[in-house]
């Protein structure tokens, strides 16, 4: 209010445009691919559940305006959601179970949002790369390669030997590199890039859910979900602008995730935010068992919302008594409103 | 030398194709070197930026109930696509006419239906589809008063307050001052000059601020460079060819006073430009004590006015004049600039204004000098001119 007591016979003139410009920003993506314009449909249809314009009526809610190109982008967090890799399997001399992967690291311009392009980084041309899946003792073999212009590595979040971890074995630009080892413990897991500037580098994409099932796997359910939570800094001005999870914001709020009353959920939760010191997780109108890192069968809590600091997970378990559209969202609620957030649609 | 070259440029008279052909053949060499630029992309210069600049200026920003309204340019070298919008922490969904994607130079009015809350204060960021912010903020929301008739007539009346009836109040003391002495006239003259430098110097420095603020494109620093100067070089043009004219010494001190009053309205049209703009988005709680403020400092104005004639007896009509058009264009000025808003224009009535008020100082510098060609009085013009400046500086603190 100190500025109404200021006010001067000119100084009117910088209230009177009451915004301040933005003068001439320079832009970070050099060579983008040409924007797909806004506004145009491709694949599935956006169910639109708070557009002022339709049957929901006029509440007025957080939401991009447009439609991405997810044809253009290469991949699709609905399949992301589901897609586990279990790698190309065969049986050691031991008898081990051996699981083979292909993983290169690549440069992809992205369209995070509506019309808006962002250069990730990205495991097998998509954020969050592959979820590697496998069984606890199995023997992972990962031929990774490096087909950008700047070094990389994958760091595992396990047990394993030390030139395996993916931290001091950089592996540079157009290289080559195998990584080896059992898959231990059993849990839920994540990996990424440990090339430094860290942040940098995990946050332009470069991470992934790695699962290692107990022997004898996990009780049946009948739908799992992978969901890994980020934010992207989209002008690289060290403070994110938009956060989601499976790296598209409001995805999920816009293509809600559909099941059927009772049907058993499980959700791996992996939380790989930089810049922000905890994310959270909450289910609307329910309650779910929590399994912290998965380590364990038993679930520690019964609840609807937990943390998640950095690089922390868990397996949420959880069934709806009532169809219905339920959301789901950080409770870190500016989070919220910058596009983490989804909708269950829960059908009879 | 002008003798010397004379007839040899009479001496071809024939050649008027061949000079046009001279004349012509730099300009298609230019055409060659600029068709050689953009068919070879930069000729073996690297042309292409790594990144895109672009640049997006807030020209106007609306609020009505539960509504942003963006009025918003495009500044950059090539077009740019507005993609998402962030308010306080929020993505948000907008409208934007005539279409996301806004040409150079290009307009574009966007609109988000928001629920903002009076009092509070707003940041608001555009991402372009290069994801280049652009942010703006809003200091303290208030919904934006619409150009009614009633908001006419309050420009109006605030034209009246801090133009128009100042400028009066000053001229009235025309009787009083009439009984003065030579030399207090004199003093009454600096006084008027330093009260114009201030205000010069003033407008300059508001015109260089907004100048920086302008869209890079309209190059604010010249415009206030070609203001200030055509200004000053129109006004003493007009001042010799009426010297010219052959007037007596009364038409030209008659004359200086029009010339002042045409300078402080120039000014006053800067001021209720400003003043306009303020008031029509809610930003200027105009409260009484600064009208008051106001209205003191701009007494002054009608004073400057008034102190070549003093000596003379002009007619009511002429002071009648001088008067409104030293206050009138305050109230114009508040009319743009409380329904339109433009900063090149803005700066551009700054400097016209600024170039103005320094040329009468000229005018008024040439009478008293032949004052005090008869006799010499350098304390009471370093004086004069040193309380002018003063007496705005003073008053102003009463505004500031």
């Amino acid at each position: 209010m100190s500025d109404l007591d200021s006010i001067s016979r000119r100084k009117f003139l910088k209230l009177g445009l009451g915004a301040v410009g933005s003068i001439g920003a320079v832009g970070v993506l050099g060579s983008c691919a040409v924007p797909s314009p806004i506004g145009q449909t491709t694949g599935g249809v956006a169910v639109n559940l708070y557009n002022p314009h339709n049957q929901h009526g006029g509440l007025a809610m957080p939401m991009p305006v447009g439609e991405i190109n997810y044809q253009a982008n290469g991949f699709n967090p609905d399949d992301i959601l589901t897609d586990f890799d279990y790698g190309k399997v065969s049986t050691l001399p031991n008898g081990q179970t051996l699981r083979e992967y292909e993983v290169f690291a690549g440069v992809k311009t992205v369209e995070v949002m509506p019309s808006v392009n962002y250069e990730a980084w990205t495991y097998n041309g998509r954020v969050p790369g592959p979820t590697f899946r496998a069984t606890e003792g199995d023997r992972m073999r990962i031929n990774f390669l490096n087909a950008t212009g700047h070094p990389h590595t994958m760091h595992f979040h396990g047990v394993h030997p030390g030139n395996m971890d993916g931290v001091y074995e950089v592996i540079p630009a157009g290289e080559r590199f195998t990584y080896e080892f059992d898959a231990e413990p059993f849990g839920l897991h994540l990996y990424h890039c440990h090339v430094f500037p860290l942040a940098e580098h995990i946050m332009r994409g470069l991470y992934g859910a790695f699962i290692i099932d107990p022997k004898g796997g996990r009780p049946t359910v009948d739908r799992e979900y992978v969901m890994v939570m980020n934010g992207i800094d989209l002008d690289f001005d060290g403070v994110n602008d938009v956060y989601a999870v499976n790296f598209i914001p409001f995805h999920y709020d816009r293509y809600p995730i559909k099941f059927k009353v009772g049907e058993k959920v499980r959700v791996y939760l992996v939380n790989i935010l930089e810049r922000d010191l905890v994310n959270s997780f909450h289910l609307h109108a329910n309650f779910f068992n929590y399994y912290p890192t998965g380590t364990s069968l038993t679930p520690t809590e019964y609840t609807d919302t937990i943390i998640q600091a950095q690089a922390q997970r868990g397996i949420l378990e959880f069934s709806y008594r009532y169809p219905g559209k339920y959301m789901f969202h950080a409770h870190v609620t500016e989070f919220a409103e910058l596009g983490w957030t989804g909708v269950f649609l829960v059908e009879e | 030398m002008e003798t010397a070259t004379q007839p040899k440029v009479q001496s071809q008279p024939q050649s008027g194709g061949k000079t046009l052909a001279l004349f012509l053949i730099p300009v298609v060499l230019l055409a060659g070197v600029i068709a050689l630029f953009l068919f070879t992309n930069g000729a073996g210069l690297n042309v292409e930026p790594a990144a895109p600049i672009e640049g997006l200026q807030f020209e106007r920003t609306i609020l009505r109930p539960d509504q942003i309204e963006f009025q918003v340019q495009n500044t950059s070298p090539q077009e740019i696509t507005v993609a998402q919008l962030i308010i306080n922490d929020a993505v948000w969904p907008f409208a934007i006419s005539p279409g996301h994607t806004i040409p150079r130079l290009g307009r574009a009015v966007i609109t988000i239906d928001y629920p903002w809350v009076t009092g509070s204060p707003y940041f608001i960021k555009f991402f372009s589809s290069n994801s280049v912010p652009f942010e703006t903020e809003i200091e303290v929301a208030a919904e934006t008063a619409t150009p009614t008739t009633g908001t006419l007539l309050s420009f109006t009346l605030i034209g009246l307050y801090v133009g128009v009836i100042p400028v009066f109040l000053g001229i009235f003391w025309f009787p009083a001052l009439r009984r003065l002495g030579m030399q207090w006239m004199t003093f009454l003259m600096a006084v008027t000059a330093g009260l114009l430098i201030f205000l010069g110097i003033d407008a300059t420095s508001e015109a260089f601020e907004i100048a920086n603020e302008v869209a890079g494109p309209y190059q604010g620093v010249g415009l206030v460079g070609i203001g200030i100067v055509a200004t000053i070089m129109l006004l003493d043009a007009i001042s010799r060819r009426q010297s010219g004219i052959g007037r007596t010494e009364e038409g030209q001190r008659l004359a200086t006073a029009f010339m002042i009053s045409v300078g402080i309205g120039l000014h006053n049209l800067g001021e209720g430009l400003a003043i306009g703009a303020a008031y029509s988005i809610g930003a200027a709680a105009l409260g009484a004590f600064l009208v008051v403020g106001f209205i003191i400092q701009n007494i002054t104005e009608g004073l400057g006015i008034i102190a070549p004639v003093l000596r003379d007896r002009p007619a009511w009509v002429n002071l009648l004049w001088m008067g409104l058009i030293g206050g009138a264009p305050a109230i114009l000025g508040a009319w743009v600039g409380g329904l339109t808003y433009s900063q090149p224009l803005a700066v551009v009535f700054l400097a016209i204004g600024a170039g103005a008020v320094f040329e009468v100082v000229y005018e008024i510098f040439k009478l008293i000098q032949k004052d005090s060609a008869k006799r010499p009085m350098p304390i009471t013009i370093f004086a004069g001119v040193t309380v002018g400046m003063l007496l705005l500086y003073i008053t102003g603190l009463l505004i500031k």
